[in-house]
């Protein structure tokens, strides 16, 4: 009974055997021993203390004495008779099993129980200094002390009525005690202990569930975090591979993947220019900042160089940009003009020379554009009339004809995305250090609501078809879009 | 805009038209007018910047090289002098070299486009 060794030898070692019975009952009541290390001194609380004052005194002899012993709480242990000798050997063994460890460990550690859930009670302080005299090891101390000050952290929270009134149980029991070793519970004592103790092991319950969701979360997320990038690194391959099922060249591809990250600085900068422009930076900090911004700017612009050179029409068809960007692309990129248009209002105050330059601006940009559109109008021409041409030889002339007039729609592409850099170049010189930043913002946050409300679209539509509930739209309209939705689904 | 054709071999006639060194033409080419640029009939960016300079107004002179008997050498030339490989279009300014589309866009939006039009005379708002 390598089990029941425990209470035996410690208890016989300090003597009496009435020991026994509190701890069996500690045990028998509180079934779920779990280790009381681990439950940070909460699992020792008021509830059980009382009771362990109150059966202290009570001394039911019990042939459940035999019962396994208490084991999840041995550090907590307060000898209710200190004239009998303490005793903690070795550290208190930490949640292990009812069987097995040291049996002079628990033993001296189901004695300190006793005398500590007293002397707790009653002169918070002396348990400590007492066990510090008494202690024969020192870490079996230290863990005593920080369960004695749990503990009385415990009590303290409480609430005062509730220790006046436990107080007074255990002295009234004391005095009892000290003269008789019989007692009588009344009934309402013992249902407040009762009371006391389910409360206490519920919350202890519920605490433990609550850890290990805590735990279980947690792993949930770095586990995402880690598909998160992979996913993100070989994301694009696969998005290459998925997009090879929808047409996407390698080359497009690794743009768009480039491009995401390219939208990722853009958020980054802009955080960037937005507490730089509210910190009040020097001027010459937040110059540092905007010119970094240009250069990002200019990073996107050498990408799609690339990017036109593998594969123009990704470019071109604006398959890398939202489709409300969509709306307004102009040859695979935003319209300068426009852009300039949409910034007018927003840049003041400026000077007349800097409203002056704004407009010429937009009037040099808006030509740009006039001859570049024509130009592309032209070679559309050119393409249409060699395609639908008779075929001289044969049609293979003809395509390679064709070929080579496709071939000039790279130069647009650069050419007006040439255009757009240098619109924001000249956007920079004629701005002032901060009209600048506050531009560059006003450019990002609007490129990004435009792509917001892309999305925003996009999820309308798709909420509407998979609740498939007609009475949650309100507007006929809405009933419209959901038509429209479900022909054009495959699009998305 | 107007285009000169074989006819102007007739303008130079101290010099040996045929044997010339097509660089020199170029240059020689290049400051007759305020304006010239080089171009081919079928380039559709060629047409972009002509389209361009019409509509700031301009009146330039234009060499189509896949009209000229030497517009082979002058091609090249072109693109040496450029450093790309497509030759046309290209732009000179009193006399100038001012470079292809992208340079010409850049100048013009920049803002010093103008300015040099109007310096060699081609502009006169």
């Amino acid at each position: 009974m390598a089990s029941h060794r425990v209470g035996e030898t410690g208890l016989s070692d300090s003597g009496p055997s009435n020991h026994h019975v509190p701890y069996s009952l500690f045990h028998g009541i509180n079934a779920p021993s779990t280790s009381f290390i681990n439950q940070e001194g909460s699992a020792f609380d008021f509830g059980e203390l009382e009771e362990a004052i109150v059966l202290q005194g009570v001394k039911i002899r019990n042939d459940e004495a035999k019962a396994p012993l208490f084991t999840g709480r041995p550090a907590a242990t307060l000898e209710m008779f200190p004239s009998w000798p303490t005793r903690f050997q070795t550290t208190p063994r930490v949640g292990s099993s009812k069987s097995g460890g040291e049996s002079t460990d628990s033993g001296s550690a189901v004695n300190t129980l006793s005398s500590k859930a007293d002397q707790a009670q009653l002169e918070p302080e002396s348990p400590i200094s007492k066990k510090a005299s008494s202690s024969d090891h020192q870490a079996f101390d230290q863990k005593h002390l920080k369960l004695q000050q749990q503990q009385i952290h415990q009590e303290m929270a409480t609430g005062p009525s509730h220790n006046q009134s436990s107080v007074k149980a255990p002295q009234e029991k004391r005095k009892g005690a000290g003269s008789t070793s019989e007692k009588q519970l009344d009934a309402k004592t013992l249902r407040r202990l009762a009371q006391n103790r389910e409360a206490a092991r519920k919350s202890r319950l519920r605490k433990k569930a609550y850890v290990q969701q805590l735990e279980s979360s947690r792993i949930k997320l770095t586990q995402l975090e880690q598909d998160l990038q992979r996913a993100r690194a070989q994301g694009l391959f696969l998005g290459g591979c998925v997009g090879a099922g929808s047409n996407l060249s390698p080359g497009a591809a690794i743009f768009d993947m480039e491009y995401a990250r390219w939208l990722e600085d853009d958020h980054r900068l802009m955080s960037e220019l937005r507490t730089g422009l509210h910190a009040h930076l020097s001027d010459g900090d937040l110059r540092l900042i905007i010119d970094g911004y240009v250069s990002h700017y200019d990073e996107i612009f050498q990408l799609k160089v690339v990017a036109a050179k593998s594969d123009v029409f990704h470019l071109y068809t604006g398959m890398w940009i939202t489709p409300a960007e969509r709306c307004f692309m102009w040859i695979g990129g935003f319209r300068p003009s426009e852009l300039i248009k949409m910034l007018i209002g927003q840049l003041d105050p400026l000077t007349e020379q800097q409203v002056i330059g704004i407009y010429n601006l937009q009037h040099t940009s808006t030509q740009a554009e006039e001859a570049l559109s024509q130009g592309l109008e032209q070679l559309q021409q050119a393409l249409v009339d060699t395609i639908a041409g008779v075929p001289i030889v044969d049609g293979m002339q003809q395509m390679a004809v064709a070929l080579s007039k496709l071939a000039n729609l790279e130069g647009f592409v650069r050419q007006a995305d040439n255009l757009r850099q240098q619109t924001l170049h000249q956007l920079r010189r004629i701005l002032t250090v901060r009209q600048a930043a506050r531009c560059f913002l006003v450019i990002g946050e609007y490129y990004g609501r435009l792509r917001a409300l892309s999305s925003l679209w996009a999820s309308r539509p798709r909420e509407s078809m998979m609740s498939e509930d007609n009475s949650c739209q309100t507007t006929t309209e809405l009933q419209i879009v959901q038509q429209h939705s479900q022909n054009h689904f495959s699009s998305y | 805009m107007h285009y000169q054709t074989e006819a102007w071999g007739s303008y130079m006639p101290t010099r040996s038209t045929t044997m010339g060194d097509p660089l020199e033409r170029i240059e020689r080419m290049a400051s007759e007018n305020a304006v010239v640029i080089f171009s081919m009939s079928t380039c559709c960016m060629c047409h972009a910047i002509k389209r361009l300079f019409c509509g700031m107004g301009v009146n330039p002179t234009v060499y189509e090289l896949d009209e000229d008997p030497r517009g082979k050498d002058m091609e090249k030339a072109l693109m040496r002098l450029l450093g790309s490989s497509s030759a046309v279009p290209v732009v000179f300014i009193g006399g100038k070299l001012v470079g292809a589309m992208d340079r010409v866009m850049a100048s013009h939006i920049n803002g010093t486009l103008v300015p040099l039009l109007k310096e060699a005379g081609a502009l006169w708002l």
